[in-house]
C-alpha cells in the first residue's frame, strides 16, 4: 500500500540521487586537489629549487679568518638560505661512505679541498643569479673554484614553468568537466520530470514556483556532494601533510580555508545554475514539444 | 447582460505552421454547458490548447475570462489558468504524490497560505466528486474514473469561471464515462461554466446541450435532432 510504495520510491530516488551526488563529489574532490596543488605549487617548486647546491672550493692556502669572513658575509646576504662548511676531512668521510672504499689508501693523501656548500633561496635559483654569485665568490683570491649544476638549474626552471602551465590547463579542463558532468546529471533528473513540470504549469503554477523545489533539491545534492569532497580533501591533506611535513601544506590556513569554502560554493553554484537552466528549458517548451 | 466568459471572433488556430481552424466565432456565456465535437484531428485539442495558452492566438480576436488571448504574455499564462479549470483526457495528475498532495500543490501554487483553509478546500472539492475517502491514495492506485474525478476536483479548487474539459471521458469505459459526466453535470448545475471537447456521441444524446462541431477547418453550431 501507500507506505510500501513510498518506501520503494524513496529507495529508487536515493539510488538515482546517489550517482548525482557521487559525480558532484568526485569532480569537486579532483578540483579541490588541483586547487591545493596550485596553491602549493610555488612551495613545492621552491622546495626542490632550494636543494640546489653551489659549492665554493677553497684554496689550501686560505686562512681561517678569510674563510670565516666569507661564511659570514654569505650568511648575511639576502640570497642565501643556508651555508655549510665542509672540511676536506669531512668530504673524505662522505666520499668514503658513498663509494664504500677508502680512496686515500691508494692515493696516499687527501686530494679534496675545504669547501662551503651554499643553498640559495628559491627566487635566486636562476642561471643568471647563480653566475653572478659564483663570479663574486670566485673573485676572492683564496677561492679556488665555484661549481654548481647549471644544467640541473635550467632543467628545473624549465620544468617548473611547464608544470605550472599544465596544471593550469588541467584545472581549466577539470572545471569544464565538472560543470558538464554535474549539468548532465541534473538535466537527466529534470528531464525525467518534464511531464510533471508541464502538468504543474497547466494548473496555474508560476515558473518560479515550479522551479524552486527542483533548485532546492539539486542544491541539497550539491551540498552533500561538496561535503563528501571536502572530507576527501581533508583526509588527503592530512596524510600529505604528515608524509611531506617539509612542504608545510597547512602553513597558510587562510588560503586552505578559502579553498574549502570555494569548493563548497562551487558545488552550490554549479548545481543551482544547471538546475535553473534545465528547468527553464522545459518550462519554456509547449506541451507538444515535450514528446521529441 | 454580463460579458461572455469566452468569446472568439474570426480567430484562426494554428498548430505549428499549419492552419487547423479558421474563421472561428464562438461565444460561451456564464452557466453554459457547451460540447465541442469533431473527429480526431479536426482541431478540438488545438482549439482547447489555444484557450488555456498552450498555443498562441495569432489571428483574430479572443477573450477568455477577462484575458485577451491575442496580447497574452508568457507571464500572464499561469494567472489565466488559475481562472480556468482544465481537465485532460489523460488526467495529468502528479504521479509522485497522493491525491491530497496533488490538490494541496495546486492550492500552494496558486497562492493559498492558510493550512486549515487549504485542507477544508481539498475536502470540499473531493466531496463534490465523491472521492473524500480516497485522498490518501496515489493516482496509480485509483481507477481511471476515480483519477478523472480527482482531476475534476483539482479543476474546481479555485472556483474557475470556466472549466475546459478536453475529452475527459476519452480514456474511460462507457459506464465510467457516464459517472464522470454526472459529476460534470452536477457541477454545471451549481453554476460553473463548462466547455467540453468529446467524440463520445452517446453522451451527447444522453445529456443534450449546446454543441459546436469542428469539421473541415471550421467551427459551427449544430442543432441536435431529438429522437
Amino acid at each position: 500500500m501507500g507506505s510500501r510504495f513510498e518506501k520503494d520510491q524513496k529507495r529508487r530516488l536515493i539510488s538515482s540521487y546517489f550517482s548525482v551526488v557521487l559525480s558532484i563529489a568526485l569532480v569537486l574532490f579532483l578540483l579541490g586537489l588541483l586547487g591545493m596543488l596550485v596553491l602549493n605549487a610555488k612551495k613545492v617548486s621552491d622546495h626542490f629549487k632550494e636543494q640546489v647546491v653551489l659549492t665554493i672550493y677553497l684554496k689550501e692556502s686560505a686562512k681561517e679568518v678569510e674563510t670565516k669572513q666569507l661564511e659570514k658575509s654569505l650568511a648575511l646576504s639576502d640570497y642565501v638560505k643556508s651555508i655549510e662548511y665542509v672540511s676536506k676531512e669531512q668530504a673524505a668521510e662522505i666520499m668514503k661512505a658513498e663509494n664504500g672504499e677508502d680512496f686515500m689508501d691508494f692515493v696516499g693523501y687527501n686530494p679534496l679541498q675545504n669547501s662551503i656548500d651554499v643553498h640559495l633561496k628559491a627566487d635566486f635559483v636562476t642561471s643568471e643569479q647563480l653566475e653572478k654569485i659564483s663570479e663574486e665568490a670566485a673573485s676572492k683570491n683564496f677561492v679556488d673554484e665555484v661549481t654548481y649544476d647549471n644544467d640541473l638549474v635550467n632543467l628545473m626552471n624549465d620544468n617548473v614553468k611547464k608544470i605550472s602551465f599544465w596544471v593550469l590547463v588541467i584545472s581549466g579542463i577539470f572545471t569544464l568537466i565538472a560543470v558538464l558532468l554535474i549539468n548532465s546529471s541534473i538535466r537527466l533528473a529534470v528531464y525525467s520530470k518534464r511531464f510533471t513540470i508541464k502538468t504543474m504549469q497547466m494548473v496555474g503554477a508560476t515558473k518560479q514556483f515550479i522551479r524552486r523545489p527542483f533548485v532546492w533539491q539539486s542544491v541539497r545534492l550539491g551540498i552533500i556532494g561538496a561535503v563528501v569532497a571536502l572530507i576527501g580533501m581533508a583526509i588527503v591533506l592530512y596524510y600529505l601533510n604528515k608524509t611531506f611535513s617539509e612542504l608545510q601544506l597547512l602553513s597558510n590556513p587562510v588560503l586552505v580555508t578559502l579553498l574549502f569554502v570555494g569548493v563548497f560554493a562551487l558545488g552550490i553554484v554549479i548545481t543551482w545554475i544547471s538546475t535553473h537552466i534545465a528547468t527553464q528549458r522545459f518550462l519554456n517548451l509547449k506541451t507538444d514539444d515535450l514528446y521529441y | 447582460m454580463s460579458k461572455p466568459v469566452l468569446q472568439l471572433k474570426n480567430a484562426s488556430i494554428y498548430q505549428g505552421d499549419s492552419l487547423v481552424l479558421s474563421n472561428v466565432n464562438v461565444e460561451v456565456n456564464k452557466g453554459d454547458f457547451v460540447y465541442l465535437i469533431g473527429k480526431t484531428g479536426s482541431g478540438k485539442s488545438s482549439f482547447m490548447k489555444t484557450l488555456y495558452g498552450d498555443l498562441t492566438l495569432t489571428e483574430g480576436e479572443g477573450h477568455i475570462v477577462e484575458y485577451d488571448l491575442k496580447t497574452l504574455k508568457e507571464d500572464d499564462i499561469p494567472f489565466l489558468r488559475r481562472k480556468l479549470g482544465v481537465v485532460f483526457q489523460d488526467f495529468k495528475l502528479l504521479t509522485d504524490r497522493t491525491v491530497n498532495e496533488n490538490l494541496l500543490f495546486v492550492l500552494k501554487a496558486t497562492g493559498w497560505k492558510d493550512k486549515t483553509e487549504m485542507d477544508a478546500r481539498v475536502e470540499a472539492v473531493l466531496t463534490k466528486v465523491d472521492m473524500k475517502t480516497k485522498g490518501f491514495k496515489y493516482p496509480h492506485e485509483l481507477s481511471g474514473g476515480e483519477q478523472q474525478r480527482v482531476a475534476i476536483a483539482r479543476a474546481l479548487l479555485n472556483n474557475p469561471e470556466l472549466i475546459l474539459a478536453d475529452e475527459p471521458t476519452g480514456n474511460l469505459d462507457p459506464q465510467t464515462s457516464i459517472e464522470v459526466m454526472e459529476v460534470l453535470q452536477e457541477i454545471n448545475k451549481n453554476g460553473n461554466t463548462i466547455l467540453m471537447a468529446t467524440h463520445d456521441y452517446a453522451l451527447l444524446l444522453k445529456y443534450p446541450s449546446k454543441t459546436l462541431k469542428c469539421d473541415d477547418n471550421q467551427v459551427y453550431e449544430v442543432v441536435q435532432r431529438k429522437g
